[in-house]
């Protein structure tokens, strides 16, 4: 089992370190061909426009994923058990998505103790992208 | 929306979107570290084995969000979808006959809404992913941002399965109740139509502009409305003529009209409708005060027009560059 989690590791209040990435249309392409995901929407530029889209436009996986890494480097990789987002609004290439990651709360499931995680992606400007919330268990 | 498929959609809640899936790869190194790359995720537990011992995890992991992405069918699957989708409704699964009853209904297009996953634990290299997929709810019609919509939810149950998972896909449901699930994942969207966007309105037909009528129009462009005058008779006339059907003189000076008059007939255009305009289109004929009539456009309500109403001029100016009069109702003020 995964390296555990103590519950002073995880005060309520506490945030974890922000990342900070400026979308690329080649972040795209990569995060296509690393999910399978190919809607054009997301790399074919031509379509996209033609579809009435200002330009490509990233895969809401892509933020969720984003999103985890600053997760999952706080609380450890093998603790997190859910991770729930809503998908507020797009994210555009140029853009600087900025991640927020603080802990709400503890609680008691099935014999386990969770932390929860209010986690968001924003761009710099403080648009949000990506809300959500997030768990992992904390061992004793 | 022109059809309501609200009970075929219901009668698919609750279906499986088609037999459970295979995996088209093992959970395998390279895919983690193109993922872990495409994330800027420098976490060494996705590339170093000795790196995820010291963590806990026994070696290298799939980083969780990854879940989904072992099922997904590719670029060659993708294709294959999207060319036969609509045609062979006898092979559609239940998430396909969604997608096209959604169609059917007008709402064509996509978005993702809301993704909810659970880890049960970290998927390592090695390892067999098998997929079932149910349709778990198909809302009402609603009006959204985006425009009117149904919002669907599926749920993807994720196990691990060994080399004896059956091919067959007809098996693979009970192959899956003694395989140990790893993960699940709601995934909602919001099919909708997309709200048309009015499509910009072509610019009003221009005059021909002829020696006998320029003055018209550039006395307009200068915000004057010129009325043609008998130099002989001084009759006024409107619309410009080259002689004057009084007493036929050839020769014509201008005056500068107030503008002010009453309407002395009018008409309500609503068909044929000319997309350059707004309908219902009232067209007033114009006494002036100075003594003749003109046609032009008024912006009284077609509903309370009336023969008879004091009106005033005023001059705009129409896709940038046609000035044309248009009577306002003369309250006095």
């Amino acid at each position: 089992m995964a390296k555990k989690l103590t519950a002073s590791d995880v005060p309520i209040g506490a945030t974890a370190p922000e990342l900070r990435h400026v979308l690329t249309r080649t972040d795209l392409v990569r995060y296509a061909g690393a999910s399978g995901d190919f809607n054009p929407m997301h790399h074919d530029e031509v379509k996209a426009t033609g579809a009435g889209q200002p330009s490509v436009f990233g895969h809401g996986m892509l933020s969720m994923g984003f999103l985890a890494t600053a997760i999952t480097s706080y609380v450890g990789v093998g603790n997190v058990a859910e991770f729930s987002v809503r998908f507020a609004k797009q994210t555009w290439p140029g853009e600087e998505l900025v991640t927020q990651v603080t802990v709400t709360g503890t609680r008691e499931e099935n014999g386990t103790t969770l932390v929860d995680l209010d986690v968001r992606l924003t761009n710099a400007e403080g648009e949000e992208k990506v809300l959500g919330n997030a768990s992992a268990w904390i061992g004793e | 929306m022109s059809v309501d498929h609200s009970e075929a959609l219901a009668a698919l809640v609750g279906m499986s979107t088609g037999f459970p899936t295979v995996a088209l790869d093992l959970v395998n190194e390279p895919m983690i570290r193109h993922w872990a790359e495409a994330m800027g995720d420098t976490n060494p537990v996705y590339f170093d084995a000795v790196a995820g011992v010291t963590a806990g995890l026994g070696g290298i992991v799939a980083p969780p969000t990854m879940l989904q992405a072992w099922s997904m069918v590719g670029l060659t699957g993708t294709l294959k979808r999207e060319s036969s989708r609509g045609e062979k409704k006898d092979l559609e699964n239940a998430n396909d006959t969604m997608m096209r009853l959604l169609d059917e209904e007008g709402l064509t297009s996509v978005v993702a809404t809301n993704c909810e996953q659970e880890y049960d634990r970290p998927l390592r290299p090695g390892e067999r992913i098998a997929m079932r997929a149910t349709i778990e709810t198909i809302s009402d019609v609603k009006k959204t941002g985006l425009g009117v919509g149904r919002f669907t939810t599926s749920l993807s149950e994720f196990f691990s399965v060994d080399e004896s998972f059956p091919s067959d896909p007809s098996l693979r449901d009970a192959a899956l109740a003694k395989a140990e699930r790893v993960g699940t994942m709601r995934f909602r969207i919001l099919k909708f139509a997309p709200q048309a966007s009015a499509p910009a309105k072509p610019p009003r037909p221009k005059p021909a502009l002829t020696q006998d009528n320029a003055f018209f129009f550039e006395g307009l462009n200068e915000g004057k409305l010129l009325i043609q005058r008998c130099t002989a008779c001084a009759t006024l006339r409107h619309p410009p003529l080259p002689a004057c059907g009084k007493c036929e003189s050839l020769e014509w000076d201008t005056i500068e009209s107030k503008g002010s008059g009453e309407i002395y007939s009018f008409v309500v255009v609503h068909y044929p409708q000319v997309p350059s305009f707004d309908y219902p289109l009232p067209i007033a004929l114009v006494a002036l005060d100075e003594g003749t009539r003109i046609v032009a456009n008024v912006s009284i309500d077609p509903e309370h027009i009336a023969i008879g109403q004091r009106v005033i001029a005023r001059i705009e100016t129409f896709d940038n560059d046609l000035s044309l009069p248009v009577f306002d109702l003369d309250t006095g003020a």
